[in-house]
């Protein structure tokens, strides 16, 4: 239902300043809790989604249909400041780019705390308290020498864990993973994963995972939406999408994944006239 | 544990850009005791004439008078003690005309750079107009139109260059605010003007102070070509600019009272803009 849910996405299309639609009636909800993974080859418009519900989008684009429900609040029959304030207090965001995400002239300290004294009205020493707290649970080693450091003095999974832990600080009801591990190499990217989805049990955060990767896809979430040329090609639990996946794109993709036993003979890209075909689909679609 | 440990960046410098900073400073704190304690240094009162001392070479050539270290003009007054008062109005209108200057320019570029839409088409629309007009001219007619005196000057300045800060100030804002913690921060409620303030501001400062300096030296310049043209301030006022002026009518017998104000033009104006350079490095945390 739509009061229950945590967040719900209904007939969502956003389109460039030209008219080229990025996201076709998209539908989607999110229940508390539950891990939602986006997937989808890039362009597909696994991002915009998640800018969409942050009120993020790039200047050049905008939302022309559909309605998006934050907690049952339907975010367009807000202003800008009610909208940017309704977001700040039940959603967060653990960015795709770890090294431009941080402000590089600002100590790391208030930019965790910042977003906890300001909107969520708590003091300047239980947001530092909080914000030690999760830092030494995503395994920071020198918290307090971290809080004070500046980004650059820190490498780039350092980084990205600190954004994880300004993302959980204040236990919101939504967090929006945009990639959140890309950025960063293999092993890392393991421990960030695992990071994430201990924190997401802990607090009770419905996550809106996006990702190309049919693998962590496996690993993390409960549902799945798999996502092309903007447009819903299935929607369903990750348990369905492996095991009896029902369309065709969805089975290329899983296809598409290298296994580790068998390098060399499992990877095997989406057959070209499947995608043809489904860009023409739309095309009709669309002057229908 | 975590496996990338904390690196911290060892402050080097080196000593040429150590001296970038402190040769500068050091000529310019020279100007400013000058400036202040002119009545206790000046050896003359800069503007008591005495045709029988008309002329009087400096201090290492034959035929000088003691305590005249740098010669006489045509009207027998000490070059030294004029220079010396010169520094006040030189650095007068350096410190106001460029901070006139800086404020009205980069708060126009942060704006323009952030906001975008109407705020940039106006302010973008207005640096294309004004800087259609030739500056020196457009000059000459304001402190026509003012009248003479340091106001004018000053205004004139601030009125004419703000161009120089809007237009760099705007750029570089246009590229921060596409940077992901400007998103992060409006994800976390703040709002439009806090984030152009408190997140944007701090990364453009070190152009706008190395702008800064640059445009105290300019100031300098400017002040010297009005008095150049008579249109600063009364010839009863030692002023750089007023005694090049009057030194160019004896350049071929009395060059000193030429060169040594433009000595101390050239020096003030080099200081500004290495000190520009010496403070952005400093400044920018990324760089040190």
């Amino acid at each position: 239902m739509t009061m229950s849910s945590t967040l719900n996405i209904q007939n969502l299309t956003v389109s460039l300043r030209s008219g080229l639609p990025l996201l076709r009636q998209v539908n989607l909800t999110l229940e508390p809790g539950e891990v939602r993974a986006l997937v989808g080859e890039s362009g597909a418009g696994k991002s915009m989604i998640g800018k969409a519900v942050l009120g993020t989008l790039p200047p050049a684009t905008r939302v022309t249909r559909g309605q998006i429900f934050l907690r049952g609040q339907a975010l367009d029959h807000l202003n800008a400041a009610q909208r940017r304030h309704c977001v700040a207090q039940s959603a967060a965001l653990i960015p795709q780019d770890p090294l431009t995400a941080l402000n590089p002239v600002r100590r790391i300290a208030p930019q965790i705390t910042d977003p906890l004294t300001r909107i969520h009205g708590w003091s300047a020493e239980r947001a530092q308290t909080r914000a030690l707290e999760l830092l030494d649970r995503v395994e920071i080693r020198d918290p307090a020498r971290v809080m004070r450091s500046y980004p650059h003095e820190l490498s780039g999974g350092m980084r990205q864990r600190i954004l994880i832990a300004a993302a959980f600080a204040p236990s919101p009801p939504l967090i929006v993973a945009d990639e959140p591990t890309t950025a960063l190499d293999v092993t890392v990217q393991k421990q960030i994963l695992k990071l994430i989805r201990e924190l997401q049990k802990e607090v009770g955060t419905a996550v809106l995972f996006v990702t190309h990767d049919m693998g962590v896809v496996a690993k993390i979430s409960q549902k799945v939406s798999v996502l092309f040329q903007g447009r819903v090609m299935e929607d369903s639990t990750t348990e369905a999408i492996f095991s009896n996946p029902t369309h065709p794109y969805t089975r290329a993709l899983i296809a598409a994944t290298p296994s580790y036993a068998d390098p060399a003979r499992s990877f095997s890209p989406v057959p070209p006239e499947l995608i043809a075909q489904m860009k023409s689909k739309i095309a009709q679609e669309e002057i229908l | 544990m975590a496996d990338v440990s904390l690196q911290t960046t060892p402050r080097v410098r080196s000593g040429r850009r150590n001296l970038r900073l402190w040769l500068p400073l050091a000529w310019i704190t020279t100007l400013g005791l000058a400036a202040l304690f002119a009545p206790l240094i000046a050896p003359h009162d800069p503007l008591y004439q005495d045709l029988f001392l008309e002329r009087l070479p400096p201090f290492f050539m034959s035929g000088t008078e003691p305590g005249y270290w740098l010669g006489t003009d045509s009207l027998g007054r000490d070059v030294l003690s004029r220079v010396i008062y010169g520094t006040r109005i030189a650095l007068c209108v350096s410190l106001i005309a460029a901070t006139a200057t800086c404020l009205v320019g980069s708060t126009l570029g942060l704006l323009a750079g952030y906001f975008g839409g109407w705020w940039d088409r106006v302010i973008s629309r207005l640096i294309e107009i004004w800087m259609a007009f030739p500056p020196v001219l457009f000059a000459v007619l304001l402190v026509a139109v003012m009248g003479t005196g340091l106001t004018s000057v000053i205004v004139a300045i601030a009125l004419i260059d703000w161009t120089r800060f809007a237009r760099v100030i705007r750029a570089e804002t246009m590229v921060q605010a596409q940077m992901d913690y400007v998103d992060s921060a409006q994800i976390g409620g703040a709002r439009r003007l806090t984030t152009l303030v408190s997140e944007i501001l701090p990364n453009v400062l070190p152009s706008i102070v190395a702008l800064l300096m640059l445009e105290m030296g300019i100031a300098v310049i400017v002040e010297a070509i009005l008095s150049f043209v008579n249109l600063s301030l009364s010839s009863d006022v030692a002023t750089w600019g007023s005694m090049i002026a009057e030194g160019r009518n004896a350049i071929h017998f009395a060059w000193w009272v030429l060169l040594f104000p433009l000595i101390a033009l050239f020096l003030t104006v080099l200081s500004f803009s290495q000190l520009g350079e010496g403070l952005k490095q400093r400044f920018d945390p990324v760089l040190q």
